[in-house]
């Protein structure tokens, strides 16, 4: 049986697409992977590539497609 | 919340709009492209051209990932889709693209395996732990999904997974601002630049436009009050007589973009000589693929695709939509024939996309108008 289509977008952000930049928060760090789990404002958790940044524990980070573009406290 | 809050201040947005007011020239008509799709789909959301002058017109352009995958790029995903073995991941909006003989979607019904993945690296994961099956990630986007395309094939190189593969479509957004520059069809006075783009490659490379083409460009956030502002620095710029890049996202812009991001990109892709954008037709050096190094990793090695160029439906206006030739009502099956339901053009799939955006924000406002 078919699934219905991925419902069209019309919140803040589109959570099926990965052109959609997001302001997460770091929560920890796996320096041997280059890896973070880092967390939305309302609060969902995800992995996040993080070799393109230097990240710690509490940075803020803008994420595309899974993968942290740039630090936002840095940028400025 | 910080970042956020302060830049959908309804006090400074009227504030706002007053100043762009005391700086448009009587009589004279400003043609402003918002080169991306998130700009369109917050400027609908928000109402941002409510609060702009007659005579300011924003043209939605072609920086929507989702709108500018030509027709025969997915039915080549498909074709993999429906090889025996295959996972097809993909983002979810790309599985309501319309192919020529209908979407992923429509494929997964049929019995392809396909799944909606939110990154690159959830493909990987889907390849390790399915080691007896083809994982192929179809890949899309502009500079901002490319370099997590370039991390996760990098990754998949380290940890030898080979099992997992990627169809690039990753475009380029200079090309085709180039080509809509060179358009006759079009005459626009400024651009506002992609802001998420630009933490990668940085403002430099948007130097072009006021150099060759005499035209501002401004790159901006996406909150309303950002665009905004965006849009009252290039009408200062008209205004004064100036033409020059200037960077109104300082907050999350680096002016050299992301080094590290580009270096990535540089080793793990290669420019393609051409390729087809739907609208645009085909584009010199416009889009990436893998570079001989990754060749192994490059689903259009290891799969046979039909490779076919497929020409829209004639009854899609998505072309003009993109080019900004005509707004999205003015497309003769809008929110009839097509919707974000059954789209028949991409700008209708993605919420980035013109169509998409208008549909769900837009359309009510003019409608009050009309009453």
């Amino acid at each position: 049986m078919a699934e219905h289509p991925p419902a069209p977008c019309v919140d803040d952000h589109c959570i099926t697409c990965g052109d959609e930049g997001v302001a997460m928060r770091v929560v920890a760090v796996d320096e041997s992977r280059g890896l973070a789990l880092c967390e939305e404002a309302e609060g969902s958790r995800s992995t996040v590539e993080i070799g393109l940044v230097d990240a710690a524990p509490g940075d803020r980070l803008l994420v595309h497609a899974g993968t942290a573009l740039v630090r936002l406290e840095a940028a400025a | 919340m910080k970042y956020v809050d302060e830049y959908r201040d309804a006090g400074l947005g009227r504030a706002l709009a007053g100043e762009i007011l005391a700086t448009v020239e009587s009589g004279r008509h400003y043609k402003v492209m918002e080169v991306c799709g998130g700009h369109t789909h917050s400027i609908y959301k928000y109402g941002v051209d409510d609060l702009l002058p007659e005579n300011v017109e924003l043209v939605h352009g072609p920086g929507c990932p989702v709108c500018v995958i030509p027709m025969g790029r997915v039915d080549d995903g498909i074709a993999i889709a429906h090889q025996p073995g295959v996972i097809f991941a993909c983002f979810g909006d790309m599985m309501r693209v319309p192919g020529s003989e209908g979407t992923l979607l429509d494929a997964k019904a049929e019995g392809a395996d396909v799944r909606m993945v939110y990154s690159p690296l959830d493909a990987l994961r889907l390849a390790k732990q399915n080691p007896d099956r083809e994982v192929v990630f179809f890949a899309i986007g502009f500079e901002t999904t490319a370099p997590s395309t370039a991390l996760t094939l990098k990754r998949a190189k380290a940890e030898g997974v080979p099992n997992f593969s990627c169809v690039c479509n990753h475009v380029t957004i200079v090309p085709p601002l180039r080509a809509l520059l060179e358009s006759p069809d079009l005459r626009l006075d400024g651009f506002i630049g992609p802001g998420h783009v630009s933490t990668v490659v940085g403002a430099r490379p948007f130097n072009f436009i006021p150099a060759d083409y005499g035209r501002p460009v401004v790159v901006a956030g996406f909150e309303p009050l950002d665009i905004l502002q965006a849009i009252h620095m290039i009408l200062v710029q008209l205004r004064e007589g100036r033409c020059e890049v200037e960077n109104q996202y300082k907050r999350v812009v680096p002016w050299e973009g992301n080094m590290k991001a580009l270096q990535v990109m540089s080793e793990v892709f290669e420019l393609r000589p051409h390729f087809e954008w739907r609208g645009l037709g085909f584009i010199s050096q416009s889009a990436l693929r893998l570079s001989d190094a990754y060749a192994d990793f490059d689903a259009e090695q290891r799969f046979s695709t039909p490779g076919v160029r497929v020409a829209d439906p004639k009854a899609c206006q998505c072309g003009e939509v993109l080019k900004g030739v005509i707004k999205p009502w003015e497309c003769k099956v809008f929110g009839t024939a097509c919707t974000p339901e059954h789209a028949i053009g991409t700008c209708m799939v993605s919420p980035e996309g013109a169509c998409a955006a208008y549909y769900n924000y837009g359309r009510f406002a003019r409608e009050r108008a009309v009453v």
